[in-house]
């Protein structure tokens, strides 16, 4: 096989004057504007690109296109890229995959005598035992795995997402489809046209036909003055749902690829057909081409496929690739016709030499084998849609069935026809195509918001009047009487399906997974009915007894990044952000929220909130504005005491229990006016709470008069935490009292704060010091801040984070639901049993905690470890003894600045609660350690002298 | 419907209005497509029956907008909720009105002005962009000027409304108003800043529509 660049084409997309350099396994190439990377090797005169993935055999261009499956090449670091497809570029860095250590000499190829012993299932049956060497068959076969090479520390480029609702989707830019986008785009119709080839015009592209480039220019015109939407280099991967398609684009100038995501009303498959190779001795040896392929090389590239041809033609595109061939002066050796019953039985021969043997014996000297042996229609679309496509012995392919009726095929899917013939019925199924979105448009319109009102009744759903397309008959020609390779990606040949069909794989979808055949990178594109056909061969059936395999998305292998596209992870900041920036701080993720963890040493600050002033902004708090005569039973229905009488400005703290008794999540609620109230939950519980609320609202009390809305963010939230932190406040404050009489704890007030209205103080806090817990409007959450910190400079103020914030609440002993409670951790449990009125009429969990009000129930205790030293991993195991009986757990654990000692929350067994108790914990390191139960759960100012202020 | 003029307090004597994008800057681009952060602008939501005075009073059914008697923009934002938007006269106006329903309708209006961001895209590119982050169908047909829509942007919750500018020299321009939770705004201004960047999206002055 010696290719070479010849004379300039007259439908040649190369661009001569733009000449492009680029290095191929570290020698130098050069090619132009608009060729592959096969094409301008090929133009270079290389014949060898690839060696087979099981016995190392060298391969060479198959079909030229997207789906040779000899043409997988690694460029710089992108492994796996079709060099059918891609096109060159000038410094590519372009290597051969496979090989070892060359292409040309791959020692490898040494598989290639064992060939015998590596059938189909080989290693399913060799090693499988023993099963303790499995580890070591795995790092010696990871040596033989195909591909390329990935460096994970290769930038992963941009990928890009995009959605539309076209309401026509044309999977397909042959003329076929070409035509069906413009008629339904006519018609009125929001239209998408899809094109697998980097330009539109499906086989017209490379026919030398004058009529045929006539007809391209023509179409090509049309739709640049339509408005379709034409996306090239893109290919339709699958079909899911309700025409919900993804389509990969592969040529975005910002992206290496973009994801479309793309709800049509109405999917036209137009695909075209696929060249399928003949199955013979020898078909694998480089200069054995398919007749696209010398087409498409010929009229695209300028390149001339071979010196000295044999050309084996069962149909007009064989006899079109040698009329191109001959035109560029390759020498016709023979061309063996199969519809007057030529064979060719197989090709000899050593480097570039084809040598064809015909049935009869018959020898014939060239280079080049050229084979056009029938087709493979691509439904795969169709089969994502349930259709199950049927085989048409007279015309040697599968037919459409019985697709969904919002999914139509036109072109070489749907049938035969002449130019003429196809772009009418592409033309007609684009009306009707059309004709189906306007009704299904309707229906979406007039079920939609927001949409514009609809006129008259939904039209009805448009009939098929389409005439349909002939079926040009066609030999079937899968197999000649020798065998040869039908999966050229995966080296299985024709011998291993008739073996594994002897095996007992009699069942198509079996044989496929036992041997591999269609698994591929070509994914069956190539492979499927030859396989099939090799199949029914070794049952004595037909291929439609046999059936075909189901193709499942993607049409086309696509890359992890373009399945990823844009990474989207949102993160939340309070408007006080910029100064924890500014500020030393470290942060710490919360869920969706980034919070300041600390801001150098989270024990100072705590020693600063005991001894001075800080300040915490809180503002993920979450925060649910109650307006309504009935908020107060809302309230006695969610929370666990009791809430029919809370006064206005007064505060009360709640625990929320699950209908099961477990908690779900605590906080205060403040009376603000007459009918309006102020809910706090946990930062983690805002979002859940809510939805409970209005789950609660919308499905069961729908007749109760309450509006709920989450106001988390419309304010931010700054805990004013110490002794000092009521002479702070009343440097920023106007308009309110603050001495501890007429503010005092567990009460709200609304205030101007440095000059911002609207803000509301709160007298709680979660330090255990007195404290005010400042709500102001978020726009101006910065402002208030850095006033506070202003005004306390000489009152000792600063900030603390969400570690000093854990300490000290850990000091004065609260409860954190969801660390020191689980899932299973029933109200009572908590310590705070005496908070569940059982009296009340109705709660959410009451059945459940009145059960277990009279259980022993695990109980969260304070602990201290004995050794103030050490501080207990949380949830190190509290043990009986000696022994590994587990009684309870530690759930949280510090170590305290305030009493220069170890301090926890645990839960235990219940015979184990009380103060005194004598506990043993289990530390991460295996060590056991003895610890104490205290009375209280406060470590710290068990009385509440200090927060009460 | 008048977005703040200029990005100050919503509470007439207090300091100024902090936006929650703080990293933007007004870029050079001189393009077609535009982006804005008008949080600033005053925001107000209402909640009442689906059906009742109020929703009469305020005219905006369910996924579409109008504008009210007093200038304010009304946003049916889901049913029996609407969201309230303009210059603080303009919205003091409409919210002053709800009254007018004398005790016939349950009915709460609280200010919202400081929880949303509020960004603007204006551009004959906008739905191209939007279409990067956002999976609605943007169609004329389906999302008509006036349109109110719930929607993840970039995975985040938003109230979105297509507010064409009708101004002499750019009649019908698709404009799209996006409104999200504030604590997500800075990540949904660089989202969008992302987005826009292949259709040469030009960030504008806080405030100026």
């Amino acid at each position: 096989m010696t290719m070479s660049r010849q004379g300039v084409q007259p439908t040649e997309v190369i661009d001569r004057a733009a000449k492009l350099r680029f290095r191929w396994n570290g020698k130098r190439f050069s090619g132009f504007e608009g060729d592959t990377i096969a094409s301008a090797l090929a133009a270079e005169g290389e014949h060898i690109f690839s060696r087979s993935m099981k016995y190392h055999r060298p391969r060479g261009i198959l079909t030229a296109d997207y789906w040779d499956p000899n043409l997988m090449v690694q460029v710089g670091d992108d492994p796996n890229v079709r060099a059918g497809h891609r096109l060159v570029r000038n410094g590519m860095d372009v290597r051969s995959q496979n090989a070892w250590p060359s292409l040309n000499r791959d020692l490898k190829a040494a598989n290639g005598l064992l060939g015998r012993f590596l059938t189909a299932g080989f290693y399913y049956k060799t090693f499988m035992r023993p099963q303790w060497l499995w580890p070591t068959y795995e790092r010696v076969l990871a040596t033989f795995a195909p591909g390329g090479k990935i460096d994970i520390d290769t930038p992963h480029g941009y990928h890009d997402k995009r959605y539309t609702h076209p309401d026509v989707v044309v999977a397909g830019a042959g003329p076929a489809g070409i035509e069906a986008a413009l008629a339904a785009s006519t018609a009125g119709a929001r239209v998408l046209l899809v094109s697998h080839e980097h330009a539109v015009g499906g086989h017209l592209r490379y026919s030398s036909d004058a009529g045929d480039q006539g007809a391209l220019a023509e179409l090509r015109a049309s739709l640049d003055a339509s408005d379709v939407e034409v996306l090239t280099d893109s290919t339709v991967t699958g079909r899911y749902e309700d025409n919900w398609l993804g389509i990969v684009q592969r040529n975005h100038p910002i992206a290496v690829e973009r994801l479309i995501k793309a709800r049509a009303k109405v999917l036209v498959a137009a695909p075209g057909l696929i060249e399928r190779p003949y199955v013979f001795e020898g078909n694998d040896r480089p200069g054995v081409i398919t007749s696209g392929a010398a087409r498409r090389l010929i009229n695209l590239w300028g390149v001339k496929p071979g010196e000295r041809a044999v050309v084996f033609s069962a149909n007009a595109d064989g006899d079109a690739a040698a009329a191109d061939l001959e035109r560029v002066g390759t020498e016709i050796a023979a061309v063996i016709d199969a519809r007057s019953g030529g064979q060719i039985s197989s090709t000899a021969g050593s480097s570039r030499a084809v040598e064809a043997v015909m049935a009869n014996g018959e020898q014939i000297d060239a280079d080049l084998l050229v084979m056009a042996a029938g087709w493979t229609a691509p439904t795969s679309l169709l089969n994502m849609a349930g259709d199950r496509p049927v085989y048409d012995p007279a015309a040697a392919r599968f037919f459409p069935s019985d697709p969904p009726s919002n999914v139509l095929s036109t072109g070489g899917l749907a049938g035969d026809a002449d130019l003429d013939g196809l772009r009418q019925h592409g033309a007609e199924t684009g009306r009707l195509a059309a004709a189906r979105a306007a009704a299904v448009r309707h229906r979406l319109q007039a079920r939609t918001a927001r949409a514009l009102p609809v006129e008259g009744d939904e039209p009805a759903w448009a009939v098929d009047e389409r005439v349909p397309l002939g079926r040009d008959p066609h030999p079937e020609l899968f197999r000649a009487d020798t065998h040869g390779m039908v999966d050229m990606s995966e080296d299985i040949s024709s011998k291993d399906l008739v073996a594994a069909a002897h095996e007992g794989y009699d069942s198509v979808e079996l044989a496929k997974r036992y041997t591999t055949a269609t698994m591929g990178p070509s994914q069956g594109k190539l492979e499927t009915v030859n396989t099939v056909a090799a199949i029914a061969e070794a049952r004595g059936e037909t291929i439609s007894q046999v059936g075909t395999t189901v193709w499942r998305p993607p049409y086309a292998p696509l890359t992890l990044g373009a399945l990823a596209g844009r990474s989207f992870e949102p993160v939340r900041v309070s408007s006080i952000h910029p100064w924890h920036e500014a500020n030393n701080v470290t942060l710490i993720q919360a869920g969706q929220w980034l919070r300041p963890d600390h801001y150098g040493d989270p024990q100072a600050e705590v020693r600063n909130v005991r001894e001075n002033v800080g300040l915490i902004d809180v503002t993920p708090l979450g925060k649910l504005d109650l307006r309504g005569p009935d908020v107060p039973k809302l309230l006695s229905l969610l929370y666990v005491n009791k809430w029919m009488k809370l006064g206005i400005g007064r505060v009360r703290y709640g625990m929320m229990c699950a209908e099961d008794g477990v908690v779900l999540d605590d906080g205060v609620t403040g009376r603000l006016g007459e009918d309006h109230y102020m809910m706090s939950t946990t930062s983690s519980g805002a979002g859940g709470v809510w939805e409970w609320v209005e789950n609660w609202l919308q499905t069961e009390r729908p007749d109760w008069q309450v509006h709920v809305t989450p106001v988390t963010t419309a304010y931010a939230s700054i805990n004013v935490a110490g002794p000092k932190s009521r002479e702070l406040m009343r440097r920023v404050c106007e308009g309110v009292d603050l001495d501890a009489e007429a503010f005092p704890y567990m009460t709200v007030r609304e205030a101007t704060v440095a000059g911002v209205s609207g803000c509301f103080m709160w007298r709680i806090g979660f330090t255990g010091e007195l404290s005010f817990e400042l709500h102001v409007p978020a726009g101006h959450g910065c402002h208030v801040w850095e006033a506070l910190m202003d005004a306390g400079s000489d009152l000792g103020v600063g900030p603390f984070g969400l570690e000093g914030q854990r300490i000290m609440r850990l000091e004065k002993g609260h409860f954190i639901v969801g660390q020191d409670t689980d899932g299973l951790t029933l109200g009572p449990s908590t310590g705070m049993g005496s908070l569940i009125k059982l009296d009340k009429d109705d709660f959410a969990g009451k059945p459940e905690l009145a059960w277990a009000a009279d259980r022993p129930l695990p109980l969260v205790v304070a602990i201290q470890p004995d050794d103030p030293d050490v501080v207990p991993e949380e949830a190190a195991q509290i043990l009986r003894g000696d022994t590994n009986e587990i009684l309870g757990r530690i759930t949280s654990s510090r170590f305290s600045p305030t009493l220069n000692r170890s301090i926890c929350l645990g839960q235990v067994e219940p015979h184990l609660a009380a103060g005194g108790t004598k506990l043993t914990v289990l530390l991460e390191s295996g060590e056991r350690i003895s610890a104490t139960v205290i009375d209280h759960h406060a470590h710290f100012d068990p009385a509440g002298e200090r927060l009460r202020g | 419907m008048a977005e703040t003029a200029s990005p100050g307090s919503s509470t007439p004597t207090g300091p100024a209005f902090e936006s929650p994008v703080v990293r933007s800057s007004p870029s050079s681009n001189v393009g077609d497509l535009a982006l804005t952060d008008a949080s600033a602008t005053t925001k107000w939501l209402v909640r009442a029956s689906n059906d009742g005075p109020t929703a009469d009073l305020l005219g905006a059914r369910f996924g579409t907008s109008q504008v009210a008697a007093g200038g304010a923009l009304v946003l049916g934002s889901r049913p029996g909720e609407w969201i309230i938007l303009g210059a603080p006269a303009e919205v003091a106006a409409t919210v002053a009105d709800l009254d007018a329903h004398d005790g016939r309708d349950f009915v709460s209006a609280l200010d919202w002005t400081h929880s949303r961001a509020m960004f603007r895209v204006t551009g004959a590119e906008a739905t191209r962009m939007l279409e990067k982050v956002c999976g609605i169908d943007w169609s004329d047909h389906m999302t008509p000027d006036g349109a109110v829509v719930s929607a993840s942007v970039a995975l985040v919750t938003c109230d979105l409304a297509r507010n064409d500018v009708n101004h002499d020299d750019t009649a019908g321009t698709p404009s799209y108003l996006i409104f999200c939770d504030r604590s997500f705004g800075q990540y949904l201004f660089d989202a969008l800043v992302d987005a826009g960047d292949e259709f040469g999206l030009s960030v504008l002055a806080s405030g100026v529509s």
